[in-house]
């Protein structure tokens, strides 16, 4: 086999300059930069990532929807071409946030390792072969353990870095497990090949157990309970943009992965979760996991204090909606649950650039910090209540209608009588507790007043404040317009 | 075929448990029996190869060695690939060869950034 490099290069111009951007970055701050202030560094190392970002988001839109690529180990659908744009605005909202507010050291590395992470999605988002999506989310993975532990004068970053790279690690290994087994049954690494032999052969118990395997990697990976648990860690302990990146285009890119895998490659594993004829496949797995995350993620939030930790089991609650989006695609397509994740991820980068901003002007972590945040800084406690709306589901806030799409399809995936129709049903009540630990939030930071002697204004920095507008700006234009990510998918 | 395909897999697994407890069970009764405990001074010394041993083996050791594992990565992944690569060089494309020149140029900057970070230097 002869690799076509024109055709490789064509399709992959958007990755090869993110690398590129990394290597200036790195290359400006060992050279010029080794004599200039850290702020100083901080904004060139951000700006230059952020160029290289940008390129790549126009370069990757340029190349557009072309199908499959080398054969097939890649697949540049509407689906992968969107996944990967959202991940790179993502990473660049992410940069805008850390610019303003990052007192870390080492500024290029930092910058370097969200581009070698952006890569990482923005692979995974087209990958259609095991091995080469296997390596494209360890890519991804191990860019954000290290973003996770960046942060050397707080133990608690360590601690988060350790967890997730523990937990991350065994997930892998399962993954990696799933994967061999899936070789072994079909003979082949290639997602159409795997799916045929699978068609021919049938279900056997390894294939249950190769299911499994890669089901606990992809519980991981989405954050969905019963593999949560690292979850709250790490979105406390990690620096606060890159808990951002992990909690946003991590996920999106992930469920992407996911999806692509389990339809049109395990499609013949699905079992059938209707109750008159139930047959076992990954549905039911995916719905048991669905319920699961649901209940412990809306539950969990309720007893938070910390406004990281509620966005953690928040984001546990939204998992498990997100795997109602994965198994309704069957029917439905990706485009509810690309566009429900898509709109998520802006959210959730937007409301831990809140709290990164916050904590570079020294208010605690706390929610009871909030107090008075409408008086101290009407910009940030705008955007909070855009932000944490959109996670709540209200209209017309973009969150409203990516739960609606995502509802909607699970509704018409089973019937009203069906487990996908009663998991919609529990999502939607849910909805309810949900509303009140984030209308907890609200009225911290809209309605107490300032607490004694914390009543100063907080300043934002610029750059910061343009990330936070532009990502409250697309909520509510994705809300009112939401056919403009949408039509991609027609 | 087999009725039960799966059922040397159980075989498996209580060899592989069996195998390691009664090498141990042997080794423990083997020691109660014939090989009572009789520590001394020179037995409990730090082992030297033969010469007197100097010290404590509980000493404080730097661990910068992780560096220069890692660096060591660079040159280990990088003979890896360009082995085969040499190896098939005259029949491959001008694509590949960029290919190439582009992944040993990553390696390179990744020993250039430890370098002027003074990572290469021992404190």
């Amino acid at each position: 086999m002869t690799t076509n490099y024109p055709e490789l290069f064509c399709a992959f111009a958007g990755e090869a300059s993110l690398v590129l951007g990394m290597l200036v970055v790195l290359g400006y701050d060992l050279t010029v930069g080794r004599k200039r202030s850290p702020t100083e560094r901080w904004q060139a190392s951000c700006i230059l990532g952020g160029a290289a970002l940008f390129s790549a988001l126009v370069v990757g839109l340029r190349v557009g929807v072309v199908g499959p690529v080398l054969g097939g180990e890649f697949m540049l659908d509407a689906l992968g071409v969107g996944t990967r744009a959202a991940v790179l605005v993502l990473a660049g909202l992410t940069l805008m946030l850390t610019a303003g507010t990052a007192r870390l050291r080492n500024p290029a590395e930092f910058v370097a390792i969200v581009l070698l992470a952006a890569t990482g999605f923005s692979l995974m988002a087209v990958a259609q072969q095991l091995l080469v999506a296997f390596l494209a989310l360890e890519l991804a993975s191990l860019s954000l353990y290290v973003l996770a532990g960046f942060d050397k004068t707080r133990p608690e970053s360590a601690e988060a870095a350790l967890k997730y790279f523990l937990f991350g690690g065994m997930s892998a290994a399962f993954l990696l497990f799933g994967f061999s087994l899936l070789y072994g049954l079909t003979g082949s690494i290639d997602t159409s090949a795997i799916a045929a032999a699978l068609a021919a052969q049938g279900s056997s118990p390894l294939l249950s157990v190769a299911l499994v395997m890669v089901l606990v990697a992809f519980g991981f990976k989405a954050a969905a309970a019963p593999f949560h648990l690292w979850a709250p860690d790490v979105y406390q302990g990690a620096p606060a943009t890159s808990a951002a990146l992990i909690a946003s285009a991590s996920k999106l890119a992930g469920l992407t992965f996911f999806v692509r895998l389990l339809w049109p490659g395990l499609g013949y594993a699905t079992g059938d979760v209707a109750l008159r004829h139930f047959s076992p496949g990954w549905l039911a797995v995916v719905a048991l996991l669905s319920a699961a995350s649901l209940l412990v993620g809306n539950f969990g939030a309720l007893a938070q204090s910390n406004l990281r930790r509620l966005l953690a089991y928040s984001a546990i609650a939204h998992a498990g909606a997100l795997l109602l989006g994965v198994m309704a695609a069957g029917t439905a397509g990706p485009a509810p649950l690309y566009f429900y994740a898509a709109t998520y991820g802006l959210a959730t980068v937007g409301a831990f650039g809140v709290v990164a901003v916050l904590e570079a002007a020294g208010v605690g972590p706390q929610i009871a910090d909030l107090a008075g945040l409408y008086r101290r800084s009407p910009l940030l406690a705008g955007c909070l209540f855009i932000f944490i709306l959109s996670l709540a589901g209200i209209p017309p806030l973009a969150g409203f209608f990516g739960k609606f799409a995502v509802f909607a399809a699970a509704l018409n995936f089973g019937g009203l009588a069906s487990v996908t129709g009663w998991l919609a049903f529990a999502a939607i009540f849910l909805s309810a507790v949900a509303l009140y630990y984030y209308l907890r939030v609200l009225k911290q930071a809209l309605v107490a007043p300032p607490a004694p002697g914390a009543d100063g204004r907080i300043a934002v920095p610029g750059a910061a404040a343009l990330a936070l507008l532009l990502a409250a700006l697309l909520l509510v234009v994705l809300g009112v317009f939401p056919s403009l990510l949408l039509q991609i998918f027609s | 075929m087999s009725e039960h395909p799966y059922a040397f897999l159980a075989l498996f697994l209580a060899v592989a448990l069996a195998f390691p407890l009664v090498l141990l069970a042997v080794s423990q009764l083997w020691f109660r029996f014939f090989q009572p405990p009789k520590p001394s001074a020179s037995k409990n010394d730090v082992y030297e190869c033969g010469v007197a041993s100097t010290g404590d083996s509980w000493i404080q050791f730097k661990p910068h060695y992780y560096l220069y594992a890692i660096l060591f990565l660079i040159f280990d992944v990088e003979i890896l690939f360009l082995l085969p690569f040499a190896v098939a060089f005259t029949g491959l494309p001008t694509g590949a060869l960029v290919t190439m020149l582009v992944f040993v140029l990553l390696l390179a900057e990744g020993l250039v950034w430890a370098w002027r970070r003074g990572h290469l230097e021992w404190r």
